[in-house]
């Protein structure tokens, strides 16, 4: 199972960035990242919202992580 | 496993190189480099480079939404008016897609340099510009003497010491 | 972080990875990864309550205090402190909280409580999680640790991650990071006797799932560790001026003490391991300013739990400094191969566990689905205050599974959370 995992996700990440360099995507140039820059389009929101849901969540469900990497454990799973 | 994860290994390597290619097809405006003429609309009427001919001229790109522009207006401002006398010309050149947005950033960030708006991105493009802001030094001759990326209070006295040797230089 | 050769074209394919992040080109101009032009200082405050048809169940109040600051324009530092209290109580064995027949229940925490409630009455923690972080022209470099304590669980890590963007242009970026955390277990069982009741009960033939009682040492002096190790590799790619997306992929690694001290016949394997794929993209929108945030999330793990998380969220900036972001969240996983099925019928006693090498009845390694509903509004002031404030309603249901067997035995699970946070920047 795991090592199914591991696999699917390996190739799914070289074929994302094999598509994504050929493709010529990455044609923004800097000045035309007005939007890209806004708060809304970050990938990291309010840190300690953050902080407090993902705790929420992997204290409720049987899944947790995937975003980043540290953070303490606790005694709620 | 291991096998499998090293074929693995050897795409991703694969990719990324592929990547990199990518990167060369950019064009950066180099030391030594003529620096191209560019005439736009200012905060005062038409700016253009070739005007400035003669003088050392401080070109610098930028736009409202980037943090570090906001940081250089007050630096820009204070070099503009210290080495006037010697020679000195500032020209931000705003690469807002709106220039709506730039006016309000400068009802914010007042300048006493000269500012022009290009809001088509062919100067910055002509220039090879790489992030925001980024800052070309043009010798009194019209060639690029030192260029440079970014801004943080960390490199003022490094910028300061750039703009001092090319308004030195014969 | 600099690179050791300019000549990409020459580079050996087939490079380690690692060695390829070394050797990127890096341009005669230098590239600016500058550290944040401001600090902040930030509180927030949250509310979390859940229940189960018929009572109340866990309630938690936590306080967060965070600070970051920019250091000489190349450096931060970011410190966060978290208090929080949790009240209530935690099912026995699946949604039952009370007694089973024969085992006598002292409640779990330090500060006494109700005997026929399992596990806490009342239940303090402390964390504090810090980290520096040093940017250099094409990447950053992180350094983590974190710390948190209860009366009966202190967890320790540290983590490394860093970024180091491949291309010229900025548009193509690639996380590599990595943790360990070491964490310590001495459940406050008191000196009457666990709720395993394997001491002092007479529920025979549900012994042989405590095996980390072997040594004969007494309930109130059992203490385990531990240890788990992550790694995680990102690549964050520029797709047009209102696109951006990322891809990571994560790998951990766990061993030690995995059971739940305070629950019935829990005896779970002492290894864990587990990797996910999460995927996301943010997609602007020029008409209305505001942004669509996509994430889904595949977690499978050796205690053969596989989980979808999908979020979306909807983030509108409005006039007068106002933002406001609906959110939904779908979840939905399989059951712990060693997940023992509800059995109402025979309650107040739990199914029988003779035979097995592993067992739990904890309602999350269940098969369940989840839904959650939130909505945030947050509003800055003065150009650098910011106020928030965010209620969300989740509810989860053995109905609701995608890719489980679902436990028609286990009740509705709802809870609500509710935030309420004040930032200043300086």
């Amino acid at each position: 199972m795991i090592k199914t995992g591991v696999r699917l996700a390996f190739s799914m990440l070289v074929c994302f960035m094999g598509i994504a360099g050929l493709s010529g995507c990455a044609s923004v140039q800097p000045w035309e990242k007005q939007n890209l820059a806004k708060p809304q389009m970050t990938f990291e929101g309010d840190k300690l919202e953050t902080g407090y849901i993902e705790h929420i969540y992997s204290s409720k469900e049987g899944a947790s992580g995937g975003s980043g990497v540290g953070g303490g454990g606790c005694g709620c799973n | 496993m291991s096998l499998i994860r090293r074929k693995i290994l050897h795409g991703a390597t694969v990719a990324l190189m592929l990547f990199m290619g990518n990167s060369n097809d950019l064009f950066a405006l180099e030391k030594g480099v003529k620096a191209p003429d560019f005439q736009l609309t200012g905060t005062q009427g038409s700016v253009r480079l070739a005007d400035a001919a003669g003088s050392v001229v401080y070109v610098d790109f930028w736009a409202s939404w980037c943090g570090p522009c906001r940081q250089s207006f007050p630096w820009m401002n204070e070099m503009q008016e210290k080495y006037r006398a010697k020679g000195l010309k500032v020209i931000a050149v705003n690469v807002d897609a709106k220039s709506e947005d730039a006016r309000k950033f400068l009802a914010q960030n007042p300048a006493k340099f000269t500012v022009a708006f290009d809001s088509k991105g062919a100067t910055p493009a002509h220039y090879g510009v790489k992030g925001m802001p980024s800052s070309f030094i043009i010798g009194r001759d019209g060639k690029v003497m030192s260029t440079h990326l970014g801004f943080n209070a960390s490199e003022k006295e490094k910028l300061e010491s750039d703009i001092k040797s090319a308004l030195e230089a014969k | 972080m600099r690179p050791v050769s300019t000549n990409k074209k020459n580079a050996v394919i087939g490079a380690a990875l690692t060695a390829v992040a070394l050797s990127l080109p890096l341009s005669h101009s230098a590239f600016a990864e500058s550290a944040p032009e401001k600090g902040i200082v930030a509180f927030k405050y949250l509310n979390y309550q859940d229940s189960q048809p018929g009572t109340d169940r866990i309630g938690v109040n936590a306080y967060s205090i965070r600070g970051m600051a920019p250091i000489a324009g190349k450096w931060s530092v970011d410190v966060t402190g978290t208090f929080d209290s949790v009240s209530g109580a935690s099912p026995l064995f699946h949604n039952y909280i009370g007694a089973p027949t024969g085992v006598t229940v002292v409640s779990g925490a330090s500060g006494g409580g109700s005997t026929s409630s399992s596990s806490i009455a009342e239940e303090d923690r402390k964390a504090v999680d810090m980290s520096v972080t040093r940017y250099f022209s094409k990447g950053t470099l992180t350094l983590g640790t974190s710390y948190s304590s209860e009366s009966d669980y202190t967890s320790q890590s540290i983590s490394l991650l860093g970024t180091v963007y491949l291309t010229e242009d900025k548009n193509t970026m690639l996380t590599l990071g990595g943790s360990v955390t070491h964490d310590t277990i001495k459940p406050n069982l008191g000196s009457s006797g666990d709720i395993d009741g394997d001491d002092d009960d007479d529920r025979d033939g549900h012994d042989e799932h405590d095996e980390h009682e072997t040594s004969g040492t007494s309930a109130s002096s059992f203490s385990d560790h531990k240890d788990i190790v992550t790694g995680l590799i990102g690549v964050t790619q520029v797709m047009s001026k209102n696109d951006i997306i990322q891809l990571n992929l994560s790998h951990a690694q766990g061993s030690g003490y995995y059971s739940d001290p305070y629950k019935l016949n829990d005896n779970r394997p002492r290894k864990r391991d587990y990797t996910t794929v999460m995927a996301r993209w943010n997609h602007y929108f020029s008409s209305t300013d505001g942004a669509t945030r996509l994430s889904y999330r595949y977690y499978t793990d050796s205690f053969g739990i596989d989980a979808h998380t999908m979020l979306l969220e909807y983030v509108q900036p409005l006039p007068s400094g106002f933002t406001v972001t609906p959110s939904v969240r779908l979840y939905s996983q399989s059951a712990a191969d060693f997940y023992v099925p509800s059995n109402p019928a025979i309650l107040p006693d739990a199914p029988d566990i003779t035979g097995l090498e592993y067992s739990s009845y904890d309602q999350r390694l269940a098969a369940f689905g989840a839904v959650t509903l939130g909505i945030k509004v947050q509003k800055r002031f003065a150009d650098d205050w910011l106020v928030d404030l965010r209620y969300d309603h989740y509810s989860q249901r053995s109905d609701w599974t995608i890719n489980g067997t679902k436990d028609a035995g286990l009740k509705d699970f709802n809870a609500h959370f509710i935030q309420v946070g004040v930032s200043k920047e300086f």
